[in-house]
């Protein structure tokens, strides 16, 4: 079993996190249909470092990880205002 | 007539009420307790005369013997009698601070007795025992499969946990626990037995 | 029952003698004995029959490497006798035999075997496909293992976590060294090994030294769990390990393997029977449980592990007739000299050819001269013996670290691990350091770098050298005329086999292994593999090491079913009210993980009464299990607008409005309610199954938004009813209530917070059932306290509890929908008439693009209420489809009997074009008849929704 540390509680084994898709911008409200038909149905699925939003479950906090999606590795785990300013 | 308040949990009618068990447990939770979470809750609670833990994931015990854990950056879990921070509270007195009805959503099991990371090893993944959990500290994680607050204490001069999860299924924690115990030689204690130097104030009605 | 005097048999104790059965007769045994040890002290060395051709089998590890020796002990299948302790009266016997152990006619298919060439299955039974029927039984039973025990107790099976800094996998000379090294740089370690006792070949080998356990004295920092099975090493140093009725999960900073090695097999005819052991073996029984397995023996040999197996024998008192050292010239080493010294007939460049039967053990073997790889002369004699001890090589017990995703290169004929994961330490033997002084130190090494890996200080010892050239023989496999030597005795795989398989086409590893089925068998392979990889490397004209590794996977042993459960944790809900359902005799039935009353009582009718007493008098249902969630704070209202589909801001203080939830593609995923406590608060609900994600999705959204706002769970601290029916007023009103509650106070969507029978509510003037009626949230410990109130009170009004199956037939009754029930994943909002709860003029929700784009096309269905036509026929039931000209072109999402109307009546997805009021169309029901339904307008019962209003 693998483990994940999460910003708020530490280290803990991975069936206690839940994943949340990749993170990336989202449209603008009035954007047009294309633009936010890409948001919600295309994913590039490309190896390599992604940054992931992940759920600690128990505390139902999100945090986002940066993961070799190749390799499996957990690189770094971020609070998201840390990320996202 | 006061309405009666029920706990989740049946506990048998006797339980074991001589001399304490090696491991004993026994269901706080109709004692009270109180939440509050929100940006502006360190500030508020501060306010109120409060010390609170720096940092979350700790837990620090005040004058009077009550228990102020800090869940995270925002969010206070307070084991004890705090009816005065209650009715001190409104949404226009306490910015971006809301109470959480604890009292109502977790049930409250303590558990004594120097066996208790062991017992705990059996249906808890994080690393419990004493020089790598220190009194004080705290573990939100998964509990026989349910989300839960483990708080480590002493308790009747013992190693302890405060235990709070998920009050809709308390009466299967508790018989997970009674199950866990049993190799230790453990067994559930009525309140009293454990609540004597744990938490000195009265019993309240929530 | 003969023994070796002691020292000899250190794990037995002579004082405890207990006795045990084996195929139905009596054995006596000592304490520490293990079935076949005891057994074979006994003289009984037939333990069991092979899986194809029933042949004679025995003990060959005395280590439960192979499948040899698998029995049946009560009504536990398939364990090794090899591993298996006796205990007094234990039951024990043998497998895969028919008539009886000593004569078995299922071994009639020896003679046939040249009738079951290798892919056997595939070739013989597939075509035509039929015929699988008829041999699939026939097969099972003759290839069998051990008989599962239907009858059988449930045992107790528990998991439990342990930790450590240092996790050391095998208590051998290296591990023991690498355990107190990781130990003296302060390391808390866990010292695992799965043997009676630990030490590992201290235990048994020439040479070994006497007291393992007495070097752990006074390291209370190492911990040890003896007799447990590591059967994986996963990521991040996560073990799991087996010990008795319990499986451990273990997490260490880092992880020293050092398992050890395993004795190579020897392939030649008949290398199967009884008598026929690996050295190893020998010495095990001799010096652990003071057993001798034979009187004449002779020693194949390709090293000094052989020298040192035939000088233990001869201390033992064993006849050794002679060494057939495979090599053409041996070593000096200093148990070849000794042998030497002592007279011993050693036969260099010479193998046993040929191994001869008599009365199910080994009688003899033929002997011939090593002409060249795997090529032997005519035989030159034949040496009377009831012992072949085997010791030709060794092979690294690699599979943890396999699992670890170690990389290994072929060195000396082994595959010794080159690229080890962080983390991750192989000591001793399997590590190439084989002789005791290079596996201590080898330990000694890993253990200081596990202790620096876990962040311990140590000084690391310089690596010794692997000493592991010239151990192992490169072909100890001897091809005969009449076939019959096993190179997998798990599964009776021959040379020829294997050569077929890679003939008929089957020439890659994995595919191979399928085909043959070398490797599929109990052991998966573990003493086997090596030697298909040489039979595969020659065949293909490559090198061993170009085969490659292949995969070792997850379990290294068998695991029992018992074991992967565990305890069993499976979590159940409860409302405050339960006890009372119980009483009042509900039927309950799991929604989720909760426990809700589908109706009460045995009465068949009691669904209809309980439908009766709602639309006629007042019932009482527990809507405990509806999700809460309190949204607080400055902009909670605009984030509701954000996520919900209508409009909140201007919501009054003291009022209710529907929510409704779409994903970002527009589908329909919740609904509920959100009640304005106050100007910063908003306590919406949530469906009993959508709440754990609505809640997530607003906290997911608020990270990204970070709006001045709070989301809490509340689900379980409120206990919920809903009083509802004409009399609800009166019930509420007699309970005793602080809220003033007259229609023209609390109107319909009116929300109130006051008490109720002494209690603090929430008062929520909604139902789901179309009749008068309050929502009533209190505290969840007063819940009791309320439904007891509420009861007491109701009883002058013939109160009824309701459950579950009542309520669906009320909703349906006004067409409201249930989501996930009338919706499906696809469902957007204008597809089931919601169009009013939608604000498309929004600045922004969750789902608005989506529903843009939805609305731009033209829709594909509707969910209308329907009737049947003819109510007498077959019913239809939730999900039978609508037909259109034989096509697909719906289905029914809800049906029941409505009692108010006496009809049919349903819900159903239909094409537009069948949607207006009045169209008709067929449903196909079980047994594919066509019923007729027509479009009905909803609601079904009182259409001017004038009941909840009252």
């Amino acid at each position: 079993m693998k483990i994940m540390n999460c910003p708020l509680n530490g280290p803990r084994n991975i069936s206690e996190f839940a994943y949340g898709g990749e993170v990336k911008p989202t449209p603008d409200a009035q954007a047009p249909t294309q633009e936010w038909a890409d948001y919600v149905y295309y994913h590039a699925n490309q190896p390599g470092i992604l940054r992931e939003w992940w759920l600690h479950v128990p505390t139902s906090y999100w945090f986002i990880a940066e993961r070799d999606v190749t390799t499996d590795r957990i690189i770094a785990t971020f609070k998201p205002e840390e990320v996202l300013r | 007539m006061q309405p009666r308040r029920q706990s989740f949990i049946a506990v048998p009618t006797d339980p074991c009420s001589g001399s304490l068990p090696a491991l004993a447990m026994a269901d706080f939770s109709l004692r009270p307790r109180l939440g509050f979470k929100g940006a502006g809750t360190a500030d508020w609670l501060a306010a109120q005369g409060l010390s609170l833990p720096p940092e979350p994931n700790q837990s620090v015990k005040d004058d009077q013997g009550r228990l102020i854990a800090r869940l995270s950056w925002g969010e206070f879990l307070l084991l004890g009698d705090f009816a005065a921070l209650q009715s001190a509270w409104s949404f226009e007195t306490a910015p971006l601070c809301f109470p959480l009805p604890r009292l109502h959503s977790h049930a409250w099991i303590v558990i004594s007795g120097d066996a208790a990371p062991k017992m705990m090893a059996k249906i808890c993944g994080v690393d419990l025992r004493a020089h790598k959990f220190a009194q004080g500290r705290i573990a939100q994680t998964s509990v026989a499969r349910l989300n839960a607050i483990v708080i480590a204490d002493r308790i009747r001069g013992r190693l302890g946990f405060h235990l709070l999860s998920d009050i809709s299924t308390s009466q299967y924690l508790w018989d997970c626990l009674c199950d866990a115990m049993l190799e230790f030689d453990g067994a559930p204690v009525v309140l009293e037995a454990l609540a004597k130097e744990s938490h000195g104030q009265t019993d309240a009605q929530g | 029952m003969t023994r070796l005097p002691a020292p000899w048999g250190k794990w037995i104790d002579r004082t405890k003698s207990l006795s045990f059965w084996f195929e139905g007769k009596s054995y006596p045994a000592h304490q520490g004995d293990t079935v076949a040890s005891a057994l074979l002290a006994n003289g009984q060395s037939l333990i069991g029959r092979s899986f194809k051709y029933h042949r004679p089998r025995g003990s060959y590890s005395a280590a439960g490497w192979d499948a040899n020796a698998l029995v049946q002990a009560g009504s536990k299948p398939n364990l090794s006798a090899d591993r298996l302790a006796v205990q007094d009266h234990l039951q024990v016997k043998a497998l895969n035999y028919f008539g009886c152990l000593n004569r078995d006619w299922g071994r009639l298919v020896e003679k046939a075997s040249r009738l079951l060439p290798a892919g056997f299955y595939y070739k013989t039974f597939f075509t035509p496909r039929i015929a699988w029927k008829f041999w699939e039984p026939v097969i099972r039973h003759m290839a069998g293992l051990g008989r599962v025990d239907l009858q059988a107790a449930h045992a107790y099976y528990d998991k439990e976590y342990l930790f450590a800094d240092v996790a050391v996998i095998g208590a051998g000379p290296a591990g023991l060294a690498a355990a107190l090294e990781a130990a003296k740089a302060g390391a808390e370690v866990m010292l695992i090994d799965e043997d009676q006792q630990i030490g590992g070949s201290l235990n048994w080998a020439r040479g070994g030294d006497g007291e393992p356990m007495a070097k752990l004295a006074g390291w209370p920092r190492i911990s040890l769990l003896e007799q447990a099975s590591v059967q994986a090493l996963f990521d991040d140093n996560w073990l799991e390990i087996v010990k008795g009725n319990r499986l451990y999960k273990l997490r260490a900073k880092s992880v020293v393997v050092a398992t050890g090695c395993y004795q190579m097999p020897l392939v030649f005819r008949h290398n199967d029977l009884p008598g026929v052991m690996l050295g190893s073996a020998v010495q095990r029984l001799m010096r652990l449980w003071g057993v001798v397995p034979g009187r004449r023996a002779v020693v194949a040999a390709a090293n000094e592990d052989g020298y040192a197996a035939a000088l233990d024998l001869m201390d033992a008192g064993v006849q050794v007739e002679a060494i057939a050292d495979l090599r053409a010239h041996r070593d000096a080493g200093p148990f070849a000299i000794e042998a030497g010294q002592r007279g011993l007939r050693i036969l260099q460049g010479v193998t046993p050819y040929e191994a001869h039967e008599n009365n199910n053990r080994l009688a003899g073997v033929s002997l011939a001269q090593i002409m060249g790889e795997g090529r032997c002369g005519p035989v030159f004699e034949r040496i009377d013996c009831d012992l072949l001890a085997v010791c030709v090589g060794r092979i690294p017990a690699t599979g943890l670290l396999s699992h670890a995703g170690a990389k290994f290169a072929h060195q000396a004929h082994m595959d010794l691990p080159t690229e080890l994961p962080a983390h991750v330490f192989a000591a001793g033997s399997v590590n190439g350091c084989l002789s005791l002084d290079a596996a201590q130190k080898d330990g000694k090494r890993a253990g200081a770098l596990a202790a620096k890996s876990a962040g311990f200080e140590a000084e690391t010892p310089p690596a010794p050298l692997r000493d592991c050239e010239g151990v192992t023989h490169p072909w100890p496999i001897f091809a005969h005329p009449a076939g019959m030597e096993f190179v997998d005795l798990d599964e009776d795989v021959q040379i020829k086999d294997i050569v077929a398989s890679m003939q008929d086409g089957y020439d890659h590893i994995q595919l191979l292994k399928r085909y043959s089925t070398s490797g599929m068998g109990p052991s998966q392979g573990k003493l086997f593999w090596p030697h298909v990889k040489r039979l595969m490397a020659k065949e293909k004209g490559v090198t061993p090491a170009e085969i490659g590794a292949s995969t070792i996977r997850p379990p290294m042993g068998g695991e029992t079913l018992g074991h992967l459960a565990g305890r069993g944790f499976e979590p159940v809900r409860l409302t405050a009210m339960h006890r009372r359902h119980l009483e009042l005799g509900g039927v309950m039935m799991p929604a989720g993980a909760w426990m809700r009353p589908a109706y009460y009582g045995q009465d068949k009718n009691a669904i209809e009464k309980e439908v009766r007493a709602v639309r006629e008098g007042v019932g009482l249902i527990d809507v405990s299990t509806l999700g809460g969630l309190d949204v607080r704070g400055p902009d909670a209202a605009a984030f509701l607008e954000r996520l919900y589909t209508w409009t909140y801001a201007k919501l009054a203080v003291g009022r209710a409005r529907y929510v409704l939830m779409c994903d970002q593609t527009g589908v329909v995923i919740d609904d509920g309610v959100a009640a304005r406590l106050h100007d910063q608060h908003f306590y919406v609900t949530a469906t009993t199954s959508g709440v754990d994600r609505v809640f997530r999705l607003m906290q997911w959204h608020n990270a990204q938004w970070r709006m001045n706002v709070d989301i809490a769970q509340v689900t379980s601290a409120y206990a919920a009813v809903n009083l509802a029916g004409p009399k609800a007023r009166e019930v509420l009103a007699k309970a005793g209530t602080s809220v003033d509650i007259s229609k023209e106070a609390l109107p319909y969507l009116g929300v109130r917070e006051g008490m109720v029978a002494g209690i603090q509510a929430r008062i929520l003037r909604i139902g789901f059932v179309g009749e008068l009626g309050y929502e009533i949230h209190v505290p969840a410990q007063y819940g009791e306290a309320l439904w007891d109130a509420l009861m007491t009170a109701g009883q002058d009004f013939g109160i009824k509890p309701f459950g579950v199956e009542a309520q669906r037939i009320l909703r349906l009754e006004k067409g409201h929908i249930i989501i996930g029930q009338d919706s499906d994943a696809l469902t957007h909002p204008f597809e089931i008439g919601m169009d009013w709860a939608v604000k498309m003029d929004k600045p922004f929700f969750m789902g608005q693009a989506a529903l843009r784009a939805h609305l731009e096309k033209a829709p594909t269905r509707k969910l209308v209420g329907f009737e049947l036509e003819n109510d007498q026929g077959p019913l239809p039931k939730e999900c039978h489809l609508a037909i259109e000209d034989g096509e697909i072109a719906g289905r029914v999402t809800s049906v029941a009997r409505s009692p108010a109307l006496g009809r049919v009546i349903g819900l159903a997805f239909v094409p537009p074009g069948k949607a207006q009021a009045g169209s008709r169309f067929q449903i196909r029901v079980d047994g594919g008849s066509m019923v007729g339904a027509r479009v009905t307008p909803v609601p079904f019962y009182d259409p001017k929704n004038q009941r909840q209003e009252m």
